[in-house]
C-alpha cells in the first residue's frame, strides 16, 4: 500500500488536465493492477502455509507412530554400559565426621570398558585416602601432582592394566575414572574424607549432595591453543561443555545428568546411606530432611539407616540433630597428634543475645535467580522466599528486587521504602516470575552491589543506612571464582546473604561466596522449610554481627581461616590449628566487638591429661589433622582470590597437600595395578556414568534456533516489483494505442 | 516559476524505484544464497586444517564470529557440510550450526546441528528414515547415526528438551521447505540414534562406502 502513497503524492501539479489524466490512470489502470497482484501475492503464500499446516498434521502423526517405535527398536546400543552403586558411611563424633564413600561400578555390557563419573561431594571434604578394589584385589591408590597422576593413569590404560583416578575440578565436584574394567565385571573405588559438622543456631548438621544440578557455563568459546589441547581436551564422555573464555575448563565441569526417570522405576544411580553419632552429649532429636531414616541408640551413639535400605541420588543427604535444652556446648577443642604435630579443631559459640537489634534503617537487595535450571519447584521455593522476606520489612527499610536469567532486570530503578504500596507491587512482580533461559550471574551481581545510593531527599537519616542483598539462586555457574573476585572487589559496605535453593545446589558456591560477602548462607531444600529458614535470616539480618573476632594465639600456633569472618547471631567461631610440636596448654582469649560492645571470652585449653570443665572436649580425634591441612589449602586459595601469586600459591598447595595426602586442585589420586588384563586387540569402550537428575527439577529445555533466511522471500517481492513495472508498461502502451 | 517534471516523467522514475528496489531485493537474495554456497569451501579449509594441527579452533576468515567444529555427512541426500559453532542467525547463513547448550556428540544426550531450509538443509526435505548420518569432528571421533525418527513441530509450542531426551543427533531446520517467511513456528527436525561406538566403525564404513 505504501506504493499508493507514492502515487497520490504528486497530485499537486500545475495542469488541471494532465492531473485529470493521471488520477483516471490511477484509479482504473494502476489500483486494480496493483490490488490483483497484491492478492496473488497473498494467495500464494497463504496456500503454502496452509498446505504447510496439513502436512505438519500428517506427518507428525506419522512421527508419533512409526517413528516413535523406531527409536526403541533393536541394535541401538544403550546409553549407559556402565551402572553404579554407592555405599556411604558417615562417622560422626565431635565436630569431626569421617565419611566412607563407595563407589561401585558395573560393566553391564559385552565390551572392556573405562567409566567416567563426575560427582559431588562437600565444598570442605578433606579426601585423604583412596583405594580401588578389583574383586578380592585391593589397590590403595597415592596422592600425586595432577598431571603425574594423570599421565600414569593413561599409560596404565593403554596398557591394559586396570587402573582408576580421582581428580578435583572444584572444591565439591570430582571425576572418577576407571580403566579396564572387564564384560560383566565390578570394580569399587573407596574414597575417605573428613569435614567438620555444621553447628548453627544450637543444632548440628552434615549435608552429603548426591547429584548436581547442570552449571550454566558464561562466556564465548575460546579458541584452544596448544598447551590447553594438551591438558584439557574437550572430552564428550567427560562433560557436554566446551571451554569459553570464563570458563576455560568447563568440559570438566559439565558432568552429564540422566533424564528424569518415572517414580516407579528402579533408581538408576541407588545408594546406602549409614551413619553412626556420637557427640559425648544427650540428644533431643535425631533427624534426616529429606530422607526416611530409622535411628537405633546406644548410650549416646546413635547408628543411622535408611528405611528401605536404598535411594535414588538425586537430592543432597542431610543430618541433623539437637542437643537437649540448654547442652549446647559452648567451647570445644578437639585435637589430633600425627607425625609428632598438634593440630586442634576449636569452636567458640559467643552469647546470645537476641534483645540487640539493628538500628539503622537497612537497604535490602533481593537478587533472584530465574534461570532455567530453577525450573520445578526450585522457583517455587525461591518466589515463596522473597515473599516472606517482603512481609518481613520494617516501614523504615528501603527494598529493590533484581531478577536475573540471560539478562536480569530490576522492580524499581532504585530502593524504594517498604510502604504498603510499593511492598505490593513486589509481590505481584514476584508471582510473575518464572524460570527460563541461561544463567549470567555476574551482570545481576554487579548490578546489586554497585549501590546507587538510597534517594535522601525524603529521609535525611538515610544517607548512614545497613546494604544487606539477599541472593537467592541454585548456585548452578561455572564462572565461580570470577564470582568471588568481583565480590571481593565491590563489596564495600554490602552485605552478601546467599540463600541455596533446590534439591541439588552449588553448596560450595553458597558457603563461599557468603563468606567473601561477610554475611551467612542458607539452604531451603523443599517448600515447607521456606519459611522457618527465611524466619532465621530475617532475624540474622536485624542483629548486629560480631566483628573484629581476634584469638590470641602463642606464635608458633598456626590457625586457619587467618582471619576469623564476622558471625550473625548463634554461629560459632570454628577454626583449625596447628600447635607444633608440643600439645596445647593454658589459656588463649577470643576477643570480638557487636554493636559497638567489645566480647571477650576466655578458654583454658586441657591439660592432656585432665578434660577441662566445659563440655569435654575430646581428645585424639582422627581427622581432626586432615581438617587442618584442608582448611589452609582453602585460606592459601582464597588468597588467589585477593591477588596473591598464583604459581607461590600453587607451590604452598601442593606442600600442604603431599604432606597430608589429600586430594586438591594441584593433586589427584591414582591407583594402578601392575597386572595387563585386557588383551591386545579387543578395543576399550569409554562410557560416561550420568547423576541422577535433582529431584523435582523441571526439564531442561531451550527454544528452537530460526532456521530460514529471507531470500526466498526477497526474491519473491523483487520478482513482484519487476512485474507489477512491466505489466504498467504494457497497459500505459495499451492506454496509448487505444 | 519552479518548473516540475512532467507526470510522464514522474512515472519514469517511480518505475525506475520499483525496479531498482526490485533488483535489489533479488540481488540480496542472491547474496545469501552466495554466502551460503561460498563460505563452506572456506569453512572446509579451515576444517581440515584444524584436524591436521591440535590447535582448535581454526577460524574460516580471520573476522569471522565462528568456526568449524565438526563435519556432517547425510550420504543419501548429498549433503557434506561442515558444522559450525552456535546456532544464531549469523552463524547458519555461513553453514549448518552446533547449538552450545546441547551435548557434545558421543556424551549423553541431545546434540542439536540446525541449517537453512533454503540452503544447507534443503536436502533434509529428502531423508527417510533408516538412512545414515555421518558426523566427524568435535573430539576428533567419527560417529554414525540412523535417522529414526522425522517430525514437524511446532516452535511457539515446544522446546528443544535436552534433559529428558535419547541420546542421539537432531538435525533441525525451518518448515515447509517452500515457505516465503523466514519466522515461521514450524520446525522439521531429524532425529538419529547413535548406531555404533567407534571401535566398531571401520567394519560399518565397509557396509555403508562415504
Amino acid at each position: 500500500m505504501r506504493n499508493c502513497a507514492l502515487l497520490y503524492w504528486p497530485i499537486p501539479v500545475s495542469s488541471p488536465s494532465r492531473s485529470v489524466t493521471l488520477l483516471v490512470w490511477l484509479y482504473f489502470r494502476c489500483l486494480p493492477l496493483l490490488a490483483a497482484a497484491t492478492i496473488v501475492f497473498s494467495v500464494l503464500s497463504a496456500s503454502v502455509v496452509q498446505s504447510a499446516q496439513e502436512m505438519n498434521e500428517q506427518v507428525s502423526a506419522q512421527g508419533q507412530g512409526a517413528g516413535h517405535l523406531l527409536l526403541h527398536s533393536a541394535g541401538s546400543t544403550p546409553i549407559a554400559a556402565l551402572a553404579t552403586e554407592t555405599r556411604v558411611h558417615f562417622d560422626i563424633s565431635g565436630l569431626v565426621a569421617v565419611v566412607e564413600l563407595e563407589q561401585t561400578f558395573i560393566n553391564t555390557s559385552t565390551q572392556w570398558a573405562e567409566g567416567v563419573y563426575g560427582f559431588p561431594l562437600p565444598g570442605t571434604a578433606a579426601v585423604r585416602y583412596m583405594e580401588m578394589t578389583v574383586g578380592d584385589r585391593r589397590v590403595i591408590g597415592k596422592v600425586r601432582e595432577r598431571q603425574e597422576a594423570r599421565k600414569r593413569y593413561e599409560k596404565a590404560k593403554q596398557a591394559g592394566k586396570k587402573a582408576s583416578l580421582v581428580e578435583q575440578q572444584r572444591p565439591n565436584l570430582f571425576t572418577s575414572r576407571i580403566a579396564n574394567i572387564a564384560p560383566g565385571e565390578r570394580v569399587t573405588v573407596k574414597l575417605e574424607y573428613v569435614q567438620s559438622v555444621d553447628y548453627r543456631a544450637g543444632e548440628f548438621s552434615l549435608r552429603f549432595p548426591m547429584t548436581l544440578t547442570p552449571r550454566y557455563i558464561p562466556g564465548e568459546p575460546v579458541s584452544i591453543d596448544a598447551e590447553m589441547a594438551q591438558t584439557q581436551q574437550i572430552d564428550p564422555v567427560q562433560g557436554w561443555g566446551l571451554p569459553t573464555d570464563q570458563v576455560v575448563d568447563a568440559n570438566r565441569i559439565t558432568p552429564y545428568v540422566a533424564p528424569h526417570r518415572d517414580p516407579g522405576e528402579s533408581p538408576l544411580n541407588p545408594a546406602v546411606i549409614t551413619a553412626s553419632l556420637d557427640m559425648g552429649l544427650p540428644l533431643a532429636e535425631v533427624s534426616s530432611l529429606y530422607h526416611e531414616v530409622r535411628l537405633q541408640r546406644d548410650e549416646q551413639r546413635y547408628s543411622v539407616e535408611l528405611v528401605g535400605g536404598v535411594t535414588e541420588m538425586d537430592r543432597d543427604f542431610v543430618l541433623h540433630w539437637r542437643p537437649v535444652v540448654g547442652g549446647q556446648p559452648k567451647v570445644a577443642l578437639f585435637t589430633e597428634e600425627v607425625d609428632d604435630q598438634h593440630y586442634g579443631l576449636l569452636m567458640v559459640l559467643p552469647p546470645i543475645r537476641s534483645e540487640t537489634r539493628v538500628k539503622m534503617p537497612r537497604e535490602v537487595i533481593f537478587v533472584v535467580d530465574t534461570s532455567g535450571s530453577m525450573g520445578g519447584v526450585a522457583i517455587d521455593q525461591a518466589k515463596l522466599s522473597v515473599s516472606k522476606a517482603l512481609q518481613r520489612l520494617g516501614r523504615d527499610d528501603y527494598f529493590n528486587i533484581i531478577e536475573f536469567n540471560s539478562t536480569h532486570r530490576k522492580l524499581y530503578q532504585r530502593p524504594m521504602r517498604a510502604t504498603r504500596h510499593y511492598v505490593q507491587r513486589a509481590q505481584e512482580f514476584v508471582r510473575q516470575l518464572q524460570a527460563s533461559g541461561g544463567t549470567e550471574m555476574m551482570p545481576a551481581l554487579l548490578d546489586a552491589l554497585h549501590s546507587p545510593a538510597v534517594e535522601s531527599s525524603d529521609n535525611p537519616a538515610v544517607a548512614e543506612h545497613l546494604r544487606q542483598i539477599i541472593f537467592i539462586t541454585d548456585g548452578a555457574v561455572g564462572n565461580e571464582s570470577a564470582l568471588y573476585n568481583e565480590i571481593a572487589a565491590r563489596l564495600g559496605d554490602s552485605r552478601l546473604f546467599t540463600v541455596g535453593i533446590g534439591s541439588a545446589p552449588n553448596s560450595w558456591f553458597m558457603r563461599k561466596a557468603a563468606d567473601i560477602g561477610r554475611g551467612t548462607h542458607t539452604h531451603i531444600g523443599a517448600t515447607d522449610e521456606v519459611g522457618q529458614k527465611m524466619d532465621h535470616l530475617l532475624s540474622q539480618l536485624q542483629q548486629p554481627a560480631m566483628i573484629d573476632i581476634a584469638v590470641s594465639w602463642q606464635d608458633s600456633v598456626e590457625s586457619w581461616p587467618e582471619f576469623v569472618p564476622d558471625l550473625y547471631a548463634q554461629e560459632p567461631v570454628i577454626l583449625a590449628l596447628r600447635f607444633g610440636d608440643a600439645p596445647p596448654v593454658g589459656e588463649l582469649e577470643v576477643t570480638g566487638t557487636r554493636a559497638g560492645q567489645s566480647w571477650k571470652q576466655v578458654v583454658s585449653l586441657p591439660d592432656s591429661n585432665a578434660p577441662a570443665a566445659e563440655p569435654n572436649p575430646i581428645a585424639g580425634h582422627s581427622g581432626v589433622a586432615s581438617l587442618w591441612a584442608r582448611r589452609k589449602i582453602e585460606g592459601l586459595l582464597d588468597q588467589k582470590v585477593l591477588g596473591a601469586d598464583p604459581d607461590q600459591i600453587k607451590a604452598q598447595v601442593l606442600d600442604v597437600a603431599l604432606t597430608h595426602q589429600l586430594l586438591s586442585p594441584y593433586t589427584s589420586f591414582v591407583a594402578i595395578e601392575e597386572i595387563v588384563v585386557r588383551p591386545d586387540g579387543s578395543g576399550l569402550h569409554r562410557s560416561a556414568v550420568p547423576n541422577s537428575a535433582p529431584h523435582g527439577q523441571a526439564a531442561q529445555v531451550f527454544a528452537y534456533p530460526r532456521t530460514a533466511t529471507t531470500g526466498p522471500a526477497r526474491l519473491y517481492l523483487g520478482l513482484l516489483l519487476l512485474f507489477v513495472v512491466l505489466m504498467a508498461r504494457v497497459m500505459r502502451q495499451e492506454g496509448r494505442d487505444a | 516559476m519552479p518548473s516540475l517534471p512532467k507526470v510522464e516523467n514522474w512515472r519514469d522514475v517511480l518505475a525506475l524505484c520499483l525496479v531498482l528496489l526490485g533488483l535489489q531485493q533479488i540481488g540480496s537474495a542472491g547474496l545469501i544464497k552466495a554466502k551460503a554456497a561460498v563460505a563452506p569451501l572456506l569453512i572446509d579449509r579451515a576444517w581440515a586444517r584444524s584436524l591436521e594441527s591440535s590447535e582448535r579452533p581454526i577460524k574460516p576468515w580471520p573476522w569471522a564470529d565462528t568456526w568449524p567444529v565438526g563435519k556432517l555427512q547425510v550420504p543419501s541426500v548429498a549433503i557434506n557440510l561442515p558444522v559450525l559453532y552456535g546456532d544464531s542467525g549469523n552463524v547458519l547463513a555461513f553453514g549448518p550450526g552446533y547449538s552450545p547448550r546441547s551435548s557434545l556428540p558421543g556424551g549423553v544426550g541431545l546434540t542439536v546441528i540446525s541449517g537453512h531450509r533454503d540452503t544447507h538443509f534443503a536436502p533434509l526435505a529428502d531423508v527417510a528414515v533408516d538412512e545414515m548420518v555421518r558426523l566427524e569432528g568435535f573430539d576428533g571421533a567419527q560417529r554414525l547415526f540412523r535417522v529414526s525418527n522425522i517430525r514437524v513441530v511446532n516452535a511457539h509450542s515446544e522446546q528443544i528438551n535436552i534433559g529428558d531426551a535419547d541420546s542421539g543427533l537432531l538435525l533441525v531446520t525451518c518448515y515447509p521447505f517452500d515457505a516465503l517467511s523466514a519466522n515461521g513456528p514450524l520446525r522439521y527436525v531429524v532425529f538419529a540414534e547413535p548406531l555404533m561406538s567407534e571401535s566398531n566403525l571401520s567394519q560399518v564404513r565397509e557396509s555403508y562406502p562415504f
